[in-house]
């Protein structure tokens, strides 16, 4: 087995890469701000909370309040400003206030604590994220800081669980948290309290009451936090099974009934019968048995794992990439693809892209922007960030809803992009006579079929065949090897473009490069017709000696291209 | 202080966002992971995916022992990988407040980048009101590295507000081509262009924001600067471009804004009338300086303008005085907890905020505008085209709608 491919090093870090990932910060923040009516205050100077109230506040609808940190603070001490915010608050009377704490402060080291002690406002809990921590590190501190809130004398609930681990800002939480509920009230289980999205104070202080606790995320947060209540409060927990496909959803299901020693064979008969009828439908697997999909899923390592043996194990996808967020995460998704890096830089993944040719990206805000850059026309939100991506209750990736769902987004993108883009036309020729094809032009075409995934191979061979005739037709010559370049070119889906135009590699020779060109400059040659290669080759390269570029790159075609006006 | 803050971004996220959009120039964020991944993250819908942000400071003990190593090896990363004409290093909160050298690092480094100027610019909470200053504080960055070019007599330099700026000039130079004006723009979508702002004659800042950016490029190139006033509006527009006129004697300018009041008069009128119909309590809770710019739209309009202003800058302080004299805009300086307190005082029938805000100003069932969607605010005709539409973009019946909705199913609309 081929060893994940880690980047997490020093050398890794200070590339030229997007810095997509969330600190200890923001996890600390996103744990608490998800109950309702306490009071989250970000000790921080006022652009900090700025941007994290903004950027949290295209995915939920939650409410946060600041110290407004000056620089004169920082030197001269915060308690003051703290200390006025916070009786500002309490005059609220909110059942209890939290106290996240800023980069800024944690390297003075302002005496938060002192503040708190000083009010005697019994529900104040501070919270220092750890700089340098991850995402998840920061939401552990956050969940850790509530068990001192949590009633260990409430009356214990029957049949009932905690949820650990949906917070704001996690791609999809409500959707599936509505699932896992749905699932759980099928078997007769309740959920005692949610920690921490949506929840309220109420809840959390009577956390205790639940007969079990449940990681709905356990490749990211919750388990320190489980195991700490099973310390606490002896109330054990669940960690070992992903909700995500049918099999798994079932497993998970099973798990708790035998905890709770409930029948629920006819659920999940039920259930299965039900993910059954929708596989036997002609579409699915006739899509996802030729549909390569690429995984990028940093922030998501529960969905990494879960997703990348749903789609292969229960569907036939092949996961031909797949970016996670740690070794022990990648090592997992291993089991079922191949070709897994962890945290690659966006460059690294645009390369993954071109030379894998997914049919299907997953992933966050970036990988849309490269996916479309790239020509790639089927995506999937599956993590964060987003930037505004609007998600509701109704499109759960986990549980059994959440299995035909994601079917349902995987077939519906890949037919649906597919009819638009063999550009078909309503009208035209229905013959054209026999149309002649030089032995060239005919050994390219099978080529390039042999090329096409199975199940669009017929139509887009049919549609590249058609329109190198018409064109044959036009010129009244048979199809030569140039006509069907061109043509290929032309109707090519851009995502197969760099593998299909090998065939015609041979013409690269006649192009009268004079100078050295580096792979992604002569790449983007690609996109110029045949017609003005040479021309543009010539163009390039005057330009680059112009500007006393010693070889082309990417960035002189850009900037030869701007000129141009392209 | 206030419980919170209803500007759009810090003023750090603010540079980022208008370097960004300049062509030959990249922005390194000195900052920590935090900083560096909200900023990117809140940059994105409008920056290229191609360009990145270059974090520096990520571990603690980066922090503790400094990031002087780390920035200059970023430096050189970003000078070989894609060769830009300036570097600009944003100095945020953390390695201002542990001390960092950034100068010192720009020194070292000088000799090393053939073709490459590093500048820098301290951001971050010492900007701690205005977002906008974010942008003055980057473009005069950039003017410090600048090389100055030989002046053009009687012509004009238009200084405008942020990288959004650089593709909204057109409603002013439209009149100033018709006039046979020479003209430069900054900023510019290439820093080529943006360097030649130091030809000016005169410097005209269409808005309050590049104050310190003025005075620097005018100590460059000696080029005089006439803050008249926010183009914005169709008196804002005409005194502006008029006292371009008086100030070169150019006839045909004059001419030029006649013709196109004359053109536009008669619409502005029905405008005006629309309002007075319906009259409106507008209140402007901050902006990136627009609250400027858009207060002054609609109270020329006939609304009755509340304002609270983010600057104070000496051409915040012209501009104050004009909008107070010759519209009666109220200007609000006392503190306010949260939006909610103003919104009880002041009762406006709409409101321009950000999404911190709209949050607070929705369950009103009060129409509220996000600042950030109205950024090329300037010349006769984005007036005209915001006036005509505004009653109905409102959306009143929406909100309306809403009210019914939660009164017959919940009880009660104001839960």
């Amino acid at each position: 087995m081929a060893k994940v491919k880690a980047g997490t090093d020093r050398e890794k870090r200070l590339q030229v890469s997007e810095i997509h990932r969330p600190s200890a910060f923001e996890g600390a923040l996103w744990a608490v701000m998800g109950i309702k009516d306490a009071h989250t205050v970000f000790h921080s100077p006022s652009g900090c909370y700025i941007n994290q109230h903004q950027n949290a506040l295209m995915n939920d609808l939650f409410e946060m309040y600041t110290s407004h940190l000056s620089y004169g603070d920082v030197l001269h001490g915060a308690r003051e400003t703290l200390e006025k915010t916070l009786q500002k608050l309490i005059a609220k009377g909110p059942p209890a206030i939290f106290i996240v704490t800023s980069p800024t402060v944690e390297i003075v080291k302002d005496d938060v604590e002192g503040v708190v002690e000083k009010l005697d406002y019994e529900k104040s809990v501070v919270i220092h994220p750890p700089i340098g921590g991850t995402v998840h590190k920061g939401k552990e501190e956050g969940f850790l800081s509530l068990i001192s809130l949590m009633d260990e004398k409430v009356e214990k609930k029957e049949k009932s669980v905690n949820l650990i681990g949906p917070t704001y800002s996690v791609f999809n939480w409500k959707a599936d948290l509505e699932e896992l509920r749905r699932m759980l009230f099928e078997i007769g289980v309740s959920v005692n309290a949610v920690i921490t999205a949506d929840s309220t104070m109420q809840q959390i202080i009577s956390a205790p009451a639940a007969m079990c606790n449940i990681c709905v995320y356990p490749f990211d947060c919750g388990v320190t936090f489980a195991q700490k209540m099973q310390e606490k409060f002896g109330i054990p927990y669940l960690a070992d099974t992903i909700p995500i496909g049918f099999s798994e959803s079932a497993r998970w299901v099973e798990e708790i009934a035998s905890f709770f020693n409930l029948g629920v064979k006819t659920y999940l008969k039920g259930e299965i019968e039900n993910g059954f009828r929708l596989i036997r439908s002609g579409s699915i697997f006739t899509v996802t048995f030729e549909t390569p999909i690429a995984l990028s899923l940093e922030n998501h390592n529960t969905y990494a794992v879960g997703i990348s043996h749903f789609f292969k194990e229960e569907l036939g996808i092949e996961i031909c990439f797949a970016a996670v967020g740690d070794e022990e995460v990648g090592t997992k998704v291993q089991e079922v693809s191949g070709n897994v890096s962890v945290s690659p830089t966006i460059d690294e993944k645009r390369k993954q892209y071109e030379e894998t040719s997914p049919l299907l990206i997953m992933g966050n805000f970036y990988d849309l922007k490269v996916s479309k850059d790239l020509g790639f026309l089927n995506f999937l939100f599956a993590d964060i960030p987003t930037i505004s991506f609007l998600a509701t209750e109704n499109g759960p990736y986990m549980g059994f809803r959440g299995a035909s769902y994601l079917i349902q987004q995987v077939v519906n993108q890949v037919y649906i992009n597919l009819f638009i883009e063999t550009k078909g036309e309503m009208e035209g020729q229905i013959s054209l006579g026999e149309v002649r094809w030089s032995s060239s032009a005919e050994n390219a075409l099978r080529k390039i079929a042999e090329m096409i995934p199975h199940f669009i191979r017929t139509k887009s061979v049919k549609k590249l065949q058609k329109k190198a005739e018409e064109r044959a037709h036009q010129e009244k010559s048979e199809v030569t090897l140039e006509i069907f370049k061109t043509i290929a070119e032309e109707y090519t889906p851009t995502r197969f473009k760099t593998k299909f135009l090998e065939v015609f590699e041979e013409d690269w020779s006649k192009l009268p490069f004079s100078m050295e060109w580096d792979e992604e400059a002569r790449e983007m040659l690609y996109m110029v017709p045949s017609e003005f290669k040479a021309k543009a080759v010539l163009g390039t390269e005057e330009y680059a000696q112009k500007h006393n570029y010693t070889r082309v790159t990417s960035q002189v075609v850009n900037e030869y291209r701007k000129e141009l006006g392209f | 202080m206030p419980l919170k803050s209803y500007e759009h971004c810090c003023s750090t996220m603010q540079a980022m966002a208008s370097l960004g959009k300049i062509e030959g120039v990249i922005p390194i964020l000195h900052a920590p992971q935090p900083c560096i991944y909200e900023i990117q993250i809140g940059t994105m819908c409008c920056r290229p995916s191609r360009l990145l942000t270059m974090g520096t400071l990520i571990e603690r003990g980066e922090i503790i022992f400094g990031g002087e190593e780390n920035l200059k090896r970023q430096i050189m990363n970003v000078y070989h990988t894609y060769q830009p004409k300036v570097i600009v290093v944003l100095n945020t909160c953390v390695p201002q407040l542990i001390g960092e050298d950034v100068k010192g690092v720009i020194a070292d480094l000088k000799e090393e980048l053939k073709g490459c100027k590093v500048t820098y610019c301290d951001t971050g909470f010492k900007y701690p009101i205005a977002m906008a200053t974010g942008n003055d504080v980057c473009w005069a960055s950039i003017v410090d590295i600048m090389e100055p070019h030989q002046r053009m007599d009687g012509s004009i330099g238009l200084l405008g507000r942020s990288g959004t700026d650089a593709g909204a000039f057109s409603s002013l130079t439209t009149f100033l081509r018709e006039a046979d004006i020479p003209y430069f723009t900054f900023p510019a979508s290439h820093i080529d262009e943006m360097e030649k702002i130091t030809r000016a004659h005169l410097l005209y800042p269409i808005h309050i924001v590049p104050y310190l950016t003025s005075k620097k490029i005018s100590d460059k190139s000696s080029a005089l600067v006439n803050y008249s006033e926010i183009p914005s509006g169709v008196e804002g527009t005409t005194r502006f471009l008029r006292s371009i006129a008086d100030q070169l004697g150019s006839q045909k300018l004059h001419d030029t804004v006649d013709r196109k009041e004359k053109e536009i008069m008669p619409q502005w009128e029905n405008v005006k009338v629309t309002f007075s119909k319906k009259p409106l309590r507008v209140l402007h809770s901050g902006g990136p300086a627009s609250e400027f710019s858009m207060g002054k739209i609609l109270a020329e309009l006939g609304a009755e303008v509340f304002l609270v202003p983010t600057m104070k800058n000496p051409f915040a302080k012209k501009e104050r005085e004009m909008l107070a004299e010759r519209y009666q805009v109220t200007f609000i300086d006392e503190e306010f907890d949260t939006l909610s307190d103003l919104l009880d005082t002041y009762r406006p029938d709409v409101v321009f905020t950000e999404f911190q805000g709209q949050i607070e100003v929705t369950p009103r069932f009060t129409p509220a505008f996000i600042n950030m969607m109205y950024l090329s605010e300037y010349g006769y005709d984005f007036a005209l085209d915001f006036g005509r539409n505004f009653h109905e973009a409102m959306k009143s019946p929406v909100y309306r709608k809403w009210e019914e909705l939660l009164k017959r199913y919940r009880g009660n609309a104001y839960g």
